[in-house]
């Protein structure tokens, strides 16, 4: 049995959990602030981290070329299983059928203006409802009620729109 | 984080690399760009509660066949311990906001996997230098500002 993913995400998630309450952090705020009221708090702090995270897969990259393809034996698009090619492709070609790239760019757009009439990212959902509101709460009983349905038919039908 | 109040700039470092981290060093390595992210690994959790106690066979990561990624998990506890310790922990009484959040919870869930991931993720894998999480990435920019330009017309 795998422990080892499991107990660093735990811990990852209390560490962030905890930095994210601090910090009021939302990843759709970044935007949303800045249009809204020109306060760019949230947009450095989603820039902090888009920046972190490409340093440091290209740092690992670049010491170990084979560390991150390697592993990876192809992208299992979480709910709909595609598998394109797994290998690390710098701006390489997009392996996937036309509709499939504009469900996935219209999911996308759908849950920037979702989140944002939510008044937060899922992730600042979960703070909000560790820290007592109640609509957070019932926004993460809907969302992983939502995720359970689709694992249960929405996505196949999803994947079927797109494939069939 | 005992010197004050964290700002967002710190979450971004301190989360970027432990996104990185979990996947090159914790084993959290399929699919790629898995380090973080609320609604897959939240997904898993779901699916893999679902599965125990209720006998389906949803299908659920590699990693998480025995127990679950706990990431979400872990966001609730550090979150709550953050707020109690900082006495922002405040028992809101229901007012008349359940069925809202609750739906939208619903299709944010359903657009987030469809997506490929909840925004954090998204932004993860544009990092990764993954092309499909740059459309999808500009999907969600433009969806945030379409959102906050409906939230600027409501307001008159």
């Amino acid at each position: 049995m795998m422990l080892e993913p499991v107990l660093a995400t735990l811990v990852i998630g209390i560490v962030i959990g905890y930095v994210g309450q601090r910090s009021r952090m939302c990843f759709v705020g970044g935007l949303r602030d800045f249009l809204l009221v020109r306060d760019s708090e949230l947009l450095r702090g989603l820039l902090a981290f888009f920046v972190t995270a490409w340093v440091g897969f290209s740092l690992v990259h670049f010491l170990e070329p084979d560390r991150l393809s390697a592993e990876t034996g192809g992208h299992r698009a979480a709910g709909l299983a595609l598998d394109p090619a797994g290998v690390l492709h710098w701006f390489g070609s997009i392996e996937a059928p036309v509709a499939y790239v504009g469900l996935t760019a219209g999911a996308a757009f759908l849950l920037g203006l979702l989140s944002v009439l939510a008044n937060g990212c899922p992730f600042r959902q979960h703070v909000l409802a560790a820290q007592g509101s109640s609509s957070a709460t019932f926004y993460l009983v809907g969302f992983y009620g939502g995720m359970v349905l689709y694992g249960f038919f929405i996505g196949r039908f999803l994947l079927g729109l797109v494939t069939g | 984080m005992r010197l004050g109040r964290p700002n967002a700039i710190v979450y971004g470092v301190v989360t970027g690399i432990l996104a990185v981290a979990a996947q090159v060093f914790f084993g959290v390595t399929r699919p790629s760009a898995y380090g973080v992210c609320m609604a897959c690994h939240g997904q898993e959790v779901a699916d893999w509660t679902v599965n125990t106690f209720a006998g389906t066979h949803l299908q659920v990561g590699s990693l998480s066949r025995s127990f679950p990624l706990l990431t979400t998990v872990g966001v609730l506890l550090g979150a709550a311990l953050a707020s109690v310790r900082n006495r922002e922990f405040r028992r809101q009484p229901g007012g008349g906001s359940r069925l809202v959040p609750l739906l939208l919870g619903g299709a944010i869930g359903v657009a987030a996997l469809t997506a490929l991931g909840c925004p954090t993720r998204i932004w993860l894998r544009v990092a990764y230098g993954e092309p499909l999480a740059v459309i999808g990435v500009g999907g969600l920019l433009a969806g945030i500002a379409a959102g906050t330009l409906l939230l600027r017309w409501r307001a008159g």
